[in-house]
């Protein structure tokens, strides 16, 4: 079975014809949940990104008396929180803090996760033994609570969050690249790479990581989720930056008045909610369009 | 029997491993516990009286002496004094430990028993509503931060609703003679709602798998072979089936413990759930940095005691790993 | 003759619009065995789950139409079609129990082989746990299993595939079926360990009397192993009657074909190659 014509064939699948290309965009499209997912995002980026350049007012004044509901004549739409500020206007700020923070941490994941995955599917044996027993202490640490003592430890700035969600969320990322590089490696293209002389770095960067995109992209669409959870966990406890108030640490603002102040903790909570689900969907949805047989579990 | 012995000393390793990563963090973290205390309750502590504090904390020695000190210190179970509570570490911590492990357990037993129950009616019923809808399900139950559905929670059923005790572990009121019994109910009271918070997260993902491995499981031919038997469907199914189709869950169980355990930690803060992570909350706020060492350290031994221990059920319910077989 | 222990009138089973099965008849005659022939696809392992009535259960074909009679020990007969799933329970593993094709997948990997014997024994026989392992025991030394106490103790991966088909057929015989129904049973296995196979379940059925439906697309086992022989294709009945006669005389090309693909001791003698045979088609039958 292993005759030149297999390696030919495999070593140019990313010169498919464009109709082949975009057959994935298609099964996508026809994921009525994987389009609502993208438009929702859509809608969340515009809420966080577009609409704050439009409003000039200081996102932390006071505009009506504290506790203000929702629907109130006179007060702002989505209500007043504790001290009489805006709540709509500052979810619409914290969006950007929100996804900043968490964007950076998938970036992180990713990065570490695929590297280290990499290595660990590449050379195999040792290596390989070594890493994946760092990967397994990694993942077995109680991923919050140790974020949680990195950020008490070095204090709570944009960059701490950062790395304190990176290092303990990358062990998932690392598995599956592993796992990809182990099933890439034995593949003919790969063989024909080595075959004529190329470089260990070059076969990982340009031969084999090539082809673990789609499943990285799947990944970090998941990872920034996941991310965005993490952030919103730690900024409720009370680890984030005070003066960039992300969705997860207005809820943390406002706890002690939920009993009177409903919607100051559950508009906040709710938009983590949504753009988890959002980000989830796509996820699910690239996962299917990339691999049908996959469908449904 | 020698894999399991190797799963200990593995287990053992790693407790090592995550107690000098503990001691390293601290080690080049900027502002040591004396910045700490001068900051607060010895602001006006005198120089030389740090320096005696930092003799007595062994602050003065080097990297490997200080690393071995605190190696000693915990075996022996001392993990330091706290400024905060002005109590050894050890006294703030164990009776923390027994409400964490209750809800922990609690909620994983919910989410597991009813993940399998959902997710083998929906493998009987591939084309039922609750099958095509449990992706859509998984999804939702992983987006919601689990702060806030505790806080919806004690909204829904605590407040508007006034059905379930929102906060602590039991009722305030609750005469110091009450018996064991009416004790262990009214705690039982307090747990439902802490349970589902975090519970949720995990049940969809449990049902999912649930399903995944039953359908699987479900057109086997040993099913096939069970019902040819004459044995009764619910016999072919909880029996054969289910004894089967658990044992990709057992493998997730450990995994995930880890991720139990830190969401515990949010929803104890939301219930003052009077548990290590509500403890770990107010150890954050105080930067009480003594106390959230020793529970980093008790939860990441819980969580790898609670890897080796999946690991082994996970070897008696599969004999084909127990007895070291091909298939 | 005998009156007939199993009678299958116009059986006819579909998946959704497909037909599975379409008007199948045919007589199974007590201690005899009746070979059901066809090649893969054709209907057999669908007649005899549907039999069993395990069709529905297990996939999503339904018996559309069609009558299958068991005599009972008084003489009188009772359609299986019509029975509650409650009777068809007691009459599945006990009246009538089937063995598989795949030894390797048909044993629950979790129990012990002793175990799921012990379990069809007391489903059907109030018994002991300690007879019922007794008895299981006995089935073990039967079926020729060597060291029969400690196979018992034994998950089936710790076994090869012919003596998981044996624990299968002990399992099936344990409580005393006047119908066995093997599925194609010796195909998994090597060649070597069939025949052993074939000349076991032969012995067996002198031994008990029972009567066996064999389900198989192996010309070679049915001459050596029926006495009766139905023979499908796609889904439909083709002909049948005794092994002799059909050996003999086949009344279908189709199953003319399905005899010439069977080489002969002596058929290739002065020619280098097999020879070419031509496939029978449909407007043929």
């Amino acid at each position: 079975m292993t005759t030149l014509r297999d390696t030919t064939t495999l070593a140019d699948t990313r010169e498919r014809p464009p109709i082949e290309r975009y057959q994935g965009l298609r099964m996508f499209m026809a994921n009525k949940a994987a389009v609502l997912g993208a438009i929702l995002l859509g809608v969340i980026l515009i809420i966080s990104y577009i609409l704050p350049l439009f409003i000039t007012t200081d996102k932390l004044a006071y505009v009506a008396s504290r506790h203000t509901p929702p629907l109130t004549e006179g007060g702002p739409i989505l209500g007043t929180d504790y001290l009489g500020r805006d709540v709509a206007l500052i979810v619409m700020h914290g969006g950007s803090t929100t996804l900043e923070v968490a964007g950076f941490a998938a970036l992180l994941i990713i990065f570490v996760g695929a590297t280290i995955g990499a290595f660990a599917g590449y050379y195999g044996g040792m290596v390989d033994r070594v890493l994946m027993k760092v990967t397994e202490f990694f993942q077995v640490l109680p991923g919050l609570l140790f974020a949680l003592v990195v950020v008490a430890l070095f204090g709570a700035s944009t960059a701490t969050i950062v790395i304190a969600i990176g290092i303990v969320s990358w062990p998932p990322i690392a598995r599956q690249t592993r796992s990809e590089f182990m099933k890439q490696k034995g593949l003919e293209y790969v063989k024909a790479a080595k075959a004529i002389g190329a470089s260990n770095a070059r076969i990982i960067l340009r031969t084999i990581l090539p082809n673990t995109f789609p499943i990285l992209i799947v990944q970090s669409t998941l990872t920034m989720g996941a991310a965005i959870l993490f952030e919103a966990g730690l900024a409720f406890l009370g680890l984030g930056d005070p003066n960039n108030l992300s969705w997860g640490y207005y809820v943390g603002l406002n706890r002690q008045y939920f009993l009177t102040n409903w919607w100051a903790v559950s508009i906040p909570g709710f938009m983590v909610f949504l753009t988890v689900l959002s980000l989830s969907l796509i996820g699910d949805g690239l996962q299917d369009a990339i691999n049908p047989k996959l469908r449904g579990r | 029997m020698l894999a399991i012995a190797t799963k200990i000393g593995e287990s053992l390793l790693l407790i090592l491993a995550v107690l000098v990563f503990n001691f390293v963090l601290v080690y080049i973290a900027p502002g040591s516990v004396i910045d700490a205390l001068s900051a607060g309750s010895l602001g006006d502590a005198s120089e030389a009286q740090i320096e005696a504090v930092r003799e007595r904390l062994g602050l003065d020695k080097s990297f490997f002496g200080q690393l071995f000190m605190y190696l000693g210190n915990v075996l022996q179970g001392d993990f330091g004094y706290s400024p905060i509570g002005n109590r050894p570490v050890v006294e703030m911590i164990a009776p923390r430990i027994f409400p964490t492990l209750l809800l922990a357990f609690s909620a994983l037993t919910f989410a597991v028993t009813i993940g399998i129950a959902i997710g083998t009616a929906a493998a009987r019923r591939p084309d039922s509503f609750l099958s095509s809808g449990l992706t859509v399900f998984a999804l939702i139950g992983f987006a919601m931060p689990v702060f806030w559905t505790g806080i919806l929670l004690i909204l829904v059923f605590g407040v508007w609703l006034d059905w379930l005790p929102v906060a602590g572990m039991n009722d305030l009121r609750m005469s110091s003679r009450a018996g064991f019994f009416e004790r262990a109910v009214d705690t039982a009271e307090h747990l439902i709602l802490p349970t589902v918070s975090l519970g949720v997260i995990f049940l969809a993902t449990y049902a999912r798998l649930a399903r995944a491995s039953m359908m699987e499981v479900l057109q086997s031919d040993y099913i096939r072979t069970a019902r040819a038997k004459g044995l009764h469907e619910s016999k072919v199914l909880f029996k054969h089936g289910l004894r089967n189709g658990i044992i990709p869950i057992i493998t997730v169980l450990g995994l995930e413990f880890g991720i139990l355990l830190s969401g515990a930690i949010l929803v104890e803060t939301v219930f003052a759930w009077p548990g290590l992570g509500r403890l770990a909350f107010e150890a954050v706020l105080n930067r009480d940095t003594n106390v959230l060492l020793a529970i980093l350290t008790m939860v990441s031994v819980t969580v790898i005691l609670a890897n080796l221990l999946t690991d082994i059920v996970y070897r008696l319910v599969d004999p084909r790993i127990r007895t070291g077989g091909r298939a | 003759m005998d009156q007939p222990l199993l009678s299958v009138r116009n059986l006819t089973v579909k998946f959704g619009e497909f037909k599975a099965i379409d008007g199948l008849s045919f007589d199974l005659y007590p201690g005899k065995t009746l070979a059901v022939v066809g090649e893969s696809g054709s209907g057999k392992s669908v007649t005899a789950l549907s039999i069993m009535r395990l069709v529905e259960l297990g996939t999503r074909a339904k018996v559309a139409e069609g009558e299958v009679l068991l005599r009972r020990d008084d003489g009188s007969t009772i359609d299986l079609l019509k029975q509650s799933e409650r009777a068809m329970r007691s009459i599945r593993g006990n009246d009538i129990s089937m063995v598989f094709q795949e030894p390797l997948t048909s044993l629950n990997p979790v129990y012990t082989t002793g175990d799921q014997v012990i379990e069809t024994i007391r489903q059907h026989r109030k018994t002991t746990r300690r007879d019922a392992a007794k008895r299981a025991l006995e089935m073990f030394e039967k079926v020729r299993i060597p060291r029969p106490d400690k196979v018992m103790q034994d998950y089936p991966h710790q076994l090869s595939g012919g003596m998981r088909q044996r624990v299968m057929i002990a399992m099936a015989l344990s409580c005393d079926p006047r119908l066995l129904i093997a599925d194609e049973p010796t195909t998994a296995l090597d060649v070597t360990i069939q025949a052993q196979m074939l000349g076991l379940m032969k012995s067996l059925q002198q031994e008990t009397g029972a009567a066996v439906m064999l389900i198989t697309h192996d010309m070679g086992v049915v001459a050596e192993v029926a006495d009766d022989m139905v023979v499908m294709r796609n889904s439909k009945f083709v002909e049948s009657g005794s092994v002799y006669d059909i050996f003999e005389k086949p009344g279908a090309a189709y199953t003319r074909a399905l005899l010439a693909s069977v080489p002969r001791l002596g058929s290739m003698k002065g020619k280098t190659e097999p020879e070419r045979f031509d496939l029978v088609d449909r407007e043929g039958m």
